[in-house]
């Protein structure tokens, strides 16, 4: 009991999961069984998997102390180039390309916020809005196409199956599922189980502390840049392939929304606490939700609203019990 | 001194506090008369701060009676509480560092002052009735601690304090600083301003407390008029059992040369050049802001210097970063254990494992159960008082804190320690262990660099001193046999340098 009521006051995202689950029981009749079949339950998690990519990455920056709004730019650029440069040259190449695109961009992140102590918020948003730039120059402003078949299978298809929804069968996992569940594992093992991690932890806790212990502060905060950059750039590439076109629009409110799911997760922007899970959950939230109000079809300027109550709901909560337990001590 | 027979302007009866798990308070009693400079001594996690925070309306009491001025208090906030005239001035001071003199003086009372004018023309009043010279329209981040402690109690007066909390307010401060709060003090007691001084330092209670009570473990031991203790007595009923010596003896294996410096040059620091031998404890010695915090924290590459040569063992060694430092088998206690010793989000077996953590990793792997073994180890043998290792930091005492930040280096082992102010705001007994430790890092070989404000320390523990004085090293002395009074006259750059 006592567990569970820690779980309720520290994870505030699953007790907004479980009263959105709450409502779409209680809403009964054709809402409830569209809500609940497998293929509405499967397609949420399949359309949360690239926010959840994401912001895996965008999480050890956050624990380190900075945050990373460039991602947004980074996943469209690297989105569209992932197509254009299967004109040049062969898709695996193109593909590779195109993610390390976001790790040099993530490099340059970490230069600047890292190496030259600049705000990293301001920071990345400023590349975020220069790279949205160059993907429309890129694209001409206009989405750009894809036209091979591989290349739009590896977001689309499924594992252990055929994708086919029909009465009594298993319709397999969707391969997006499952390169987030394997990044998910990583993450979560990194960040858990190795000196990296910890010393994510340590940098974002108190950097002068870690620095003073001789810990490579430098280098493994850069570290997170680069990470969270090629993880933006995977995403773009996933994307492009899910959506079988690049488009430099997709990138609009991807940063804005994926720190604020990190954050809502529990992973303070203060640094030094958080995690894996806990950004999951943020991240996840943030897809049921959608899901929820399209199935209960509310309109989208309500929509907006609700999204925004549940964010400065539950940040507000969440200062609210830390104030009290400040209080109590 | 008669202490029976002034006003009583405080009273506080049978309060009690609990946190989670822990009573920090068990029924304290203490009178406080007006015009008195009363003492509260006590080890760390005595209760001492909690006390006052309850006096101050940072903590709600669980039971018992306050009466100050007259007024029963049962629940007040900081804001009433000065307003009371019941002013705390808190350690690590509370002022907005990017404001002047005169806005802290009054901040949030602008109207009440009918304006910026009046605002520094008052804050001018006051600040001239304590002796204060400092412009009121100088940034406070230019200041000392000494000045932002005036400017403190120019504020408290500006309340119509009737009492002021002073918490160990002499931790930053030189001999010089000191004989000026003192006198303010005396001047203050004059007006018939009371003041509760809580300090660790026993030659400040007898200096001029007029009565004082003995905190310890949440209880009100003892009080008295400062004349009916001894310094044994004070010193037994603090700790609960009696301490030999304040120092144990000097470590006598001083050996080959193991470190040499040479020729540090910052803007602040001038050619500062010297040698550290095996097994020695060396002290540096100055002012605050002289010098020796900046040289240590080039030697250890915490600040950014180039040009200078160090060598250990007879080979040169490149140290840009802490890391190249922590390699080349230095280790630092910093001067500021809050803000730059811990990690407050971490549990105690984290914050003492994160220097060593390649210890406990393999092929990237963090080895938990020797991550525990290591925290445990530590927790053990330098008896640090917490609960078990998973619990934060935060939760521990000043003391213990401490405790932590030497066992994360422990476990490396430098052979070169540096310890910056390492028993600031530590009760006796911690001091003494941190004191033992030392010893023992220098018996094993190693060496030590001591920087403390508390010259009795340095000159006790210290195999050689010396003394800095504006950026440049001033004299070299044997403390065994040279009067502390030559070597405070090198520090204070009188010259006399052998």
């Amino acid at each position: 009991m006592n567990n569970l009521y820690r779980l309720f006051t520290q994870q505030k995202a699953i007790v907004a999961i479980a009263v959105i689950l709450l409502v779409m029981v209680a809403a009964g009749g054709d809402v409830s069984r569209i809500f609940f079949s497998s293929y509405n339950l499967l397609d949420m998690l399949n359309s949360s998997t690239i926010l959840v990519i994401l912001g895996l990455g965008v999480t050890l920056t956050v624990i380190a102390g900075g945050c990373d709004l460039s991602i947004g730019g980074i996943l469209v650029v690297s989105g569209i180039l992932s197509i254009q440069l299967q004109n040049f040259m062969p898709m695996p190449l193109a593909l590779v390309l195109a993610v390390l695109f976001g790790t040099l961009v993530g490099f340059f992140n970490g230069f600047l916020v890292v190496q030259q102590k600049t705000e990293p918020f301001i920071i990345t948003l400023g590349v975020g809005l220069l790279l949205t730039g160059v993907a429309q120059q890129l694209s001409d402003a206009h989405p750009v196409p894809a036209n091979n078949p591989d290349f739009m299978n590896i977001s689309n298809g499924y594992q252990f199956g055929d994708g086919q929804f029909t009465e009594g069968h298993f319709p397999g996992i969707p391969n997006l599922v499952i390169i987030m569940l394997i990044c998910f594992v990583f993450f979560a093992w990194l960040i858990r189980y190795t000196s990296f991690g910890r010393n994510l932890y340590a940098i974002g806790g108190d950097y002068d502390v870690a620095r003073y212990s001789g810990i490579n502060v430098v280098a493994n905060k850069w570290m997170t840049l680069v990470i969270s950059g090629t993880m933006a750039a995977l995403g773009g590439v996933l994307l492009s392939s899910k959506l079988n076109t690049g488009s430099a629009i997709y990138g609009d409110f991807t940063a804005l929304v994926v720190n604020c799911g990190v954050v809502v997760g529990g992973t303070s922007f203060a640094g030094g606490v958080g995690g894996i899970w806990q950004s999951v959950l943020g991240l996840l939230l943030f897809g049921l939700l959608d899901n929820a109000m399209n199935v209960l079809n509310i309109p989208s300027w309500y929509q907006m609203m609700l999204k925004g109550t549940v964010i400065v709901a539950i940040l507000w909560m969440d200062s609210y019990t830390q104030k009290r337990k400040r209080e109590l001590v | 001194m008669d202490t029976a027979g002034s006003q009583i302007i405080l009273s506080i009866r049978d309060v009690t506090k609990s946190f989670p798990g822990v009573r920090a308070l068990n029924g304290v009693s203490i009178d406080v008369r007006r015009g008195m400079v009363h003492g509260v001594v006590g080890e760390n996690g005595a209760g001492k701060s909690t006390l006052m925070k309850i006096l101050s309306g940072v903590y709600k009491k669980d039971t018992g009676t306050i009466v100050f001025d007259g007024k029963t208090i049962d629940h007040t906030t900081p804001y009433e509480s000065m307003h009371r005239g019941l002013a705390i001035i808190y350690q690590e001071l509370n002022l907005v560092n990017s404001m002047s003199v005169g806005e802290n003086i009054f901040l949030g009372r602008f109207k009440e002052m009918k304006g910026m004018r009046g605002t520094h023309a008052k804050a001018r009043e006051l600040l001239d009735s304590i002796g204060c010279k400092v412009s009121t329209t100088k940034l406070v981040s230019e200041l000392s601690v000494s000045t932002k402690q005036m400017v403190e109690i120019s504020k408290a007066l500006s309340f119509q304090s009737k009492l002021i909390i002073m918490d160990e307010p002499s931790t930053s401060l030189t001999g010089e600083e000191m004989s000026l709060l003192v006198k303010i003090i005396h001047q203050l007691k004059a007006q018939g301003i009371s003041i509760i001084y809580i300090s660790h330092k026993l030659e400040e209670i007898f200096d001029f407390c007029d009565v004082v009570t003995v905190m310890r473990d949440g209880n009100v031991i003892d009080t008295k008029p400062r004349g009916e203790f001894t310094r044994d007595e004070l010193i037994t009923k603090m700790v609960g059992r009696t301490i030999e010596n304040e120092y144990p003896e000097r470590s006598r294996q001083v050996g080959e040369t193991l470190m040499e410096v040479k020729g540090i040059n910052t803007r602040k620091l001038h050619d500062v050049s010297f040698t550290l031998r095996k097994g020695e404890i060396l002290g540096l010695v100055g002012l605050v802001g002289a010098g020796r915090t900046e040289t240590v924290r080039a030697i250890f590459g915490a600040d950014r210097v180039r040009g200078h040569k160090v060598t250990i063992g007879g080979k040169p060694v490149t140290i840009h970063n802490p890391k190249q430092a922590k390699d080349a088998g230095l280790g630092l206690i910093p001067e500021d254990r809050k803000l730059q010793g811990l990690v407050l989000p971490f549990s105690v077996e984290q914050n003492i494992s994160m220097a060593s953590i390649d210890r406990f990793t393999r092929f990237g792997f963090l080895i938990k159960s020797l991550e525990k073994g290591i925290g445990a180890r530590h927790v053990k043998s330098l008896g640090i008082k917490t609960p078990n290792t998973k619990v934060a930091i935060k939760n521990l005492s000043g003391g213990n804190q401490q405790k932590c930040i030497v066992g994360r280096w422990m476990e490396i082992g430098p052979s070169i320690f540096i310890m910056d102010e390492p028993t600031k705001g530590i009760d006796v007994g911690a001091k003494y262990e941190i004191y033992l430790l030392m010893k023992e890092i220098a018996e094993k070989g190693g060496a030590v660099i001591l920087i403390s404000s508390e010259l009795p320390e340095v000159l006790n523990m210290s195999n050689r001193v010396l003394t800095i004085y504006d950026g440049r090293i001033t004299g070299e002395f044997d403390p065994e046999h040279i009067p502390a009074d030559v070597i405070m006259r090198a520090a204070l750059g009188l010259g006399g340098a052998s």
